[in-house]
This record gives structure tokens, sequence and C-alpha cells, in this order.
């Protein structure tokens, strides 16, 4: 009767291993299709954040209005409100819980307007073109290399990004420019993908409409953690929060 | 008992076994990862290589041809295969301390040649220093090209290497590389420091670069009269505290040397802070910042733009017009520009955030409206709007026509400007007031948020 017992015990861990280690394995398999879907989210056209306002908000507001995830008014403007009714409805859903209305959370309110209002754009030659993918990739950018920054710092580090796509010295798009190698530590450990706060999207905003607190500065960095000595041979102009900026 | 022997080891072995095969993938996995971004730089490279090789012939063809519309397309060649060489070398895995002299070489190689081709469209040939300089761009960009080939080399005995040699040997082989990557580049870099600086007139020039400002004034400032003139600023009753930012010895390289500010207003959370710049010379608020939320949205653009010119006249900046307008989170950011006469002149311009709110403006940037600003003669036009006219596309259908000064280069021109609409699209077509030519087009792009250009 003991052995028997035993016996079970060992047939227990001994599944309880091979499932383990078939979860390890298989869960490579599974993990492209994850960032294929979140290439897809990025690179959907409408992506609805803090801040941004218009038709789509509204329709979002009134989907979860009718749930009863929102009480507020139907204004079109994506504020703190409908940040959190959003945040409560990906939670119930089981989706990312980020307050960003992508892809995947639209088509889980049933709404389609990614493809929707890029179908039914005007055939116009200014069709498609837009600043809103430099804001949120901007403003990522932002977000994963100076988040616990004051404001100012924030616009700052985004001045610096856009100077230096205006400088001979660096790539000559916003994305050249982020996504250089070895350049932004945020960019080579992963924290630009993580959603921006609001203060990030408005500091973004800011800076591309050409607020420049560093006075044309094209780098900064914190004297605590780097690691370079050739950035202390650069002219140093301005402390703003943690960061020294120089050219 | 006997029976129990064994489950234990068979366990553990089975257990091993799928550690070991599931470490297989992983080891498998990794391999396929480096390997593939090996490809991709390797092609990164012997890309680079190729754009460079061809701006080399094309500038020494480019030397030797006599015609003009030969040389334009030779050019264009020049610029195209410049930008592609630095877009990828900017893309190599080498830091950016040991490339940013190459990459300007190359973004100027291509710069210098546009403002070529557009010296020869206007019907200028080259002059003789232009020649010269074409010659020393040729024999830097085939001492660049030397060491790219001899760096090619190296990368290429190491992969023969690579497939005799163990893994280990490998992993040094390739670290190896890594090292012989950055020192070639690094070696060139040092060369290209001591070739002089690009005289000519485009967006990435070294003129361009360290331009000074012309509209700041010439009283010098000290810190405790520039914190007078924040406080001024924000409103005297308003302000709490205000502290300076810690500056560094190099602060007077900057474009507009600059107090910088924290300035607190009374009860306010210290993260609310506004903040501002005071230039040096001259005591000009050149930026000011006010990260204060807006909930409400009680002002309509229009009420929102009157606040907007009420502030600029208060802060003694007379005649402003405003251009543009965006719309976002509560607030609305108004662009004024400089008139003088009827003349519209853009470089000089400030922008204006009003909170939708109360009116209050939150946001302020002169910087360039300092930069350029001065006394200006602007001629007279020496064409008629309507001569202008026939210089643009005769089914563009116009809304408004008046006088500007557009920046081209370090020069302002005098233009006509025509404002109208080209198929469903909004343009602003820019005739020179003075011969006709057509100078510049913007495409306008209307939003629910406001109008840009591009």
């Amino acid at each position: 009767m003991k052995k028997r017992l035993l016996n079970k015990r060992f047939l227990a861990i001994f599944l309880s291993a091979i499932s383990f280690f078939s979860i390890i394995t298989f869960y490579e398999f599974k993990k492209p299709v994850e960032s294929s879907s979140k290439y897809e989210y990025y690179q959907g056209s409408k992506v609805l954040y803090w801040g941004t306002t218009g038709q789509d908000v509204k329709d979002v507001q009134w989907k979860l209005r009718n749930w009863k995830y929102y009480n507020g008014k139907v204004d079109g403007i994506y504020g703190a409100d409908t940040y959190r009714a959003v945040r409560r409805f990906q939670s119930k859903n089981g989706l990312k819980v980020d307050g960003v209305v992508g892809l995947s959370t639209a088509r889980a309110m049933g709404l389609n307007f990614a493809t929707a209002s890029r179908g039914a754009a005007p055939a116009t030659s200014t069709a498609g073109i837009n600043r809103k993918d430099d804001v949120y990739l901007l403003a990522r950018a932002i977000h994963g290399e100076a988040r616990g920054e004051p404001y100012v710092g924030k616009v700052a580090v985004g001045a610096v990004i856009l100077n230096r796509v205006r400088h001979p010295s660096f790539p000559n798009t916003v994305a050249g420019v982020i996504y250089q190698p070895l350049a932004f530590t945020a960019v080579a450990d992963g924290q630009i993908n993580l959603a921006p706060g609001k203060d990030s999207i408005k500091a973004a905003r800011d800076s591309l409409n050409g607020w420049d607190p560093t006075y044309g500065c094209i780098y900064y960095w914190n004297p605590a953690t780097a690691t370079s000595k050739w950035i202390w041979s650069r002219k140093v102009t301005l402390k703003i929060g943690k960061h020294w900026f120089g050219i | 008992m006997d029976k129990r022997r064994w489950i234990i080891p068979t366990v553990l072995s089975l257990v091993l076994v799928i550690a070991l095969v599931w470490g297989y993938n992983q080891f498998n996995q990794k391999n396929d990862y480096e390997k593939a971004l090996t490809n991709h730089y390797q092609r990164l490279f012997y890309d680079t290589k190729k754009h460079v090789e061809n701006v080399q012939v094309s500038l020494s063809k480019a030397l030797v041809s006599d015609s003009k519309e030969q040389n334009i397309l030779l050019l264009s060649q020049v610029m195209n295969e410049a930008y592609f060489a630095q877009d990828k070398l900017s893309q190599m895995p080498v830091t950016h301390a040991d490339i940013a002299k190459t990459q300007k070489f190359l973004t100027q190689v291509a710069d210098y040649s546009y403002s070529l081709i557009q010296n020869h469209l206007d019907g200028e040939e080259l002059t003789n220093k232009q020649r010269e300089t074409l010659f020393n761009l040729q024999g830097n960009t085939s001492n660049f090209n030397k060491e790219l080939s001899a760096l090619h080399d190296k990368v290429l005995e190491g992969d023969f290497n690579a497939s005799r040699t163990s893994a280990r040997e490998r992993n040094k082989l390739q670290q190896a590389n890594k090292e012989m990557l950055q020192t070639r580049l690094v070696s060139f870099e040092k060369q290209m420091g001591k070739s002089p600086e690009l005289i000519y007139d485009g967006p990435y020039s070294d003129q361009r670069l360290n331009k000074k400002p012309v509209g700041l004034g010439n009283k010098k400032v000290t810190r405790d009269e520039a914190k007078r003139i924040a406080k001024q600023f924000v409103g005297d009753k308003k302000v709490d505290k205000i502290t300076s930012f810690e500056e560094g010895k190099d602060i007077s390289k900057v474009a507009i040397p600059s107090h910088t500010f924290n300035v607190l207003p009374k009860n306010t959370s210290k993260d609310m802070a506004i903040y501002m710049g005071v230039s040096k010379q001259g005591g000009n608020v050149v930026w000011m910042v006010n990260p204060r939320r807006v909930s409400k949205n009680n002002l309509s653009m229009k009420q929102a733009e009157q606040e907007a010119a009420k502030f600029l006249k208060e802060k003694g900046f007379t005649n402003m017009e405003p251009n543009y307008s965006l719309k976002y989170d509560g607030v609305a950011v108004f662009n004024f520009a400089h008139k003088e006469g009827d003349v519209t002149v853009y470089p000089d311009l400030i922008k204006l955030k009003v909170a939708l709110d109360n009116g209050e403006i939150i946001g302020f940037d002169s910087s360039a409206y300092l930069m350029n600003h001065q006394k200006r003669d602007i001629p007279k036009p020496k064409i008629t709007p309507e001569k202008a006219r026939e210089s643009v596309k005769i089914d563009f259908d116009i809304d408004s026509t008046r006088l500007a000064m557009i920046p081209r280069g370090s020069k302002e021109i005098l233009c006509y400007e025509f404002k109208g609409k080209y198929k469903g699209s909004d343009f602003i077509i820019y005739i020179n007031a003075l011969n006709g030519k057509e100078e510049d087009i913007l495409q306008i792009i209307k939003s629910e948020n406001g109008t840009l250009t591009f």
C-alpha cells in the first residue's frame, strides 16, 4: 500500500517535470507569433492613447459607456476617465492592460477604425501623411530614456534626438537616430517598447513643435551611469534633472 | 523496494534528456540569430563600400565633364550614393564616437552636391574653388575607399579561417573582426579630422551649424537681472521661488547662451514648476514651458488666438501675425511671424501655447525670432503679382496672394506667396518677386488637430 503511494508520487513528479519542460520548449515557438502581433500593434495606423482626440475616441467612449466601463462625457477627448475605463476593459477581457487602444483592443471592442480609416481616406495626395508615428516613436524613446526625469528633462531628451536628425554626423530620420546601434541604452535593453506615459507624449509633442531647453545640444549623459570616457570630452553646457547636456 | 530503485534514475535521466534537447534548441536558435545578424552586417559593409566607390567614380567624372547637364546628373548620383553610404554606415555596430566625422563627411558630400546642382540649375558654372573642393572630396573618398578595401580583405581572411577553427577560436576571431572594424574606421576618422571645413550653403553645412543669433541686442545680463526678467515674464505676484539650473563650463558654446530657471508659482507642487531660459546677451526670454495640466476646453481657437496676440503685444512684440495653429491636449499652439509693412517675414517666428481652459500662456518659444530678427532692407518687388502668377501652374486654384520673405540657405528671399488648391490638395507656392523663379512649394496637411506644412 505504502509502496504504491510512493510510486504514485514519483509518477506525479515525473509527469510534472515533463510538462514543465515541454511548456518551456513550446514557449519558444509561441514567441514569434506574439512579437508579430506586437509589431502589428505598433504599425497600426491608428493608435489611441492619452491625449488623442477625435471621432475615433468618441466611438471608443460610446462603446465603453454602453458597457458601463465609462460614465463620463462622450466628448472625443482621451483623458483620465477614458484611460481608466480602457484599462478596466482590457483587464476584464484578458488583453494587455496598458490603457492604449491599439489594434487588439479595438478589435475586442468590435471597432475597426484602424483599417476603416485607412481605406476610407480620401484619395488626395496627402492621405496617410501625418506626424502621429513620429510623436509616438519619440514618446517611447523619451519614456525609455527619461521616465524619472522632470518634465523639462523629457522635452530636452526629445530635443536632443531631433537636433541629431538635423546634424550631419547623425542619421537623417527620427527612427534612424533612435535605433542607431549603441546610441541609446533604452533601445538596447528594450525599455523603448514600454507604453509611454502621458507626460512623455506631451514632451514629444513639445519637442516636435520646436521647444528646445538644451539650446541645440546633441549629447546627454547621466554622470552616475555613463561608462564612456569619450562622452566627458564633449562640451558640457547644462544640467537638467540627472542628465548633463553637451555639444 | 527494488521497484522503486529504478524509478529515480529513470526520471532523472529523462529530465536530463529533456533539458539537453531544450538546451540544444536554444543553442541552435542563438546560432541562427547570430548568423542572421552577421549576414546583415556583412551586407551593410559591402553596400557601404559599393556606395563609397560610386561616390568616388561619379566625383571624378564630374571633375572631367564640361557639360552642365552631365554634371547635374553626376552630382545627383553623388548625392544619392553618399546619403546611402551614410545611412548604412550609421547602422553598423560601431560607436558614434568612432564614425561621427566620417558620417559628417558623407552627409556634407551629399549636401554639397545638392547645392552645386542648384547653382547649375541657376545657370552658374563651377568656380575654380568649387572644382578644387570637389577634387579634395574625391581624395578623401578614395582614402576612405582604401581603408574599406583593406578592411574587406581582412574580413574575407577571417571568414576563410572561421570555417576551419573550433567554436572558441571562432568567437575570438569574431571579436577580432569587430575590433578591426572599429580601429580601421577610427584611423580614417583621424584623417578626416584634418580636412578643412566645406564652405557652401546647405542645411548640413558648418556655417549653418555655427550660426550666431543676430536678434539678441547688446546688453549683457547678469544672473540676478535675468531672474528679475523671468519673474516679470511670469508675473511678479505669481512667483513663489526661483532657482537656476547648474551650468557646464561650455555654456557659452550653445546657439543662444542663456540663464535657465526653474520658476515655482505659488500654491503649486514642485514638479509643476515653470521652466524658462533668458539669454545672457540682451536679456530676452528664449523659451518657456509650463507643464500644468489642462482639463477643460472653454475657449474657441479664435479666442485663444486673441489671447496669444494680446500677450505678445504686452511683451513688446509688435507687428506679429498668426499663421499656423495646432490643437491638442486642451492646448492651442500658434505660430506668429513678423510683419514688415505688407511683407510676412517667416524666419522671425515666435511660437505660443495657450491653455484652452482660461487662456493662460503656458508655452513660449522665440529662439527662431532671436536667431534671425534684425533690421532688414527688403527690396521692392521687380515683377508684378500678375507676372508672378504666370510662373504658377495654370490650373492651380489660388485662394490668396501676398508678399513674404522665406529662408533659402543662409539667405532670405522676397517671394510672392500663392496659397491654393491643386486636385483637392492644399499647397503654398513661392515665386521669387525679383526674377519670377519658382523657389519653393509647401504642401499643407490639414488634420482634425490643425494645419501642418511639409
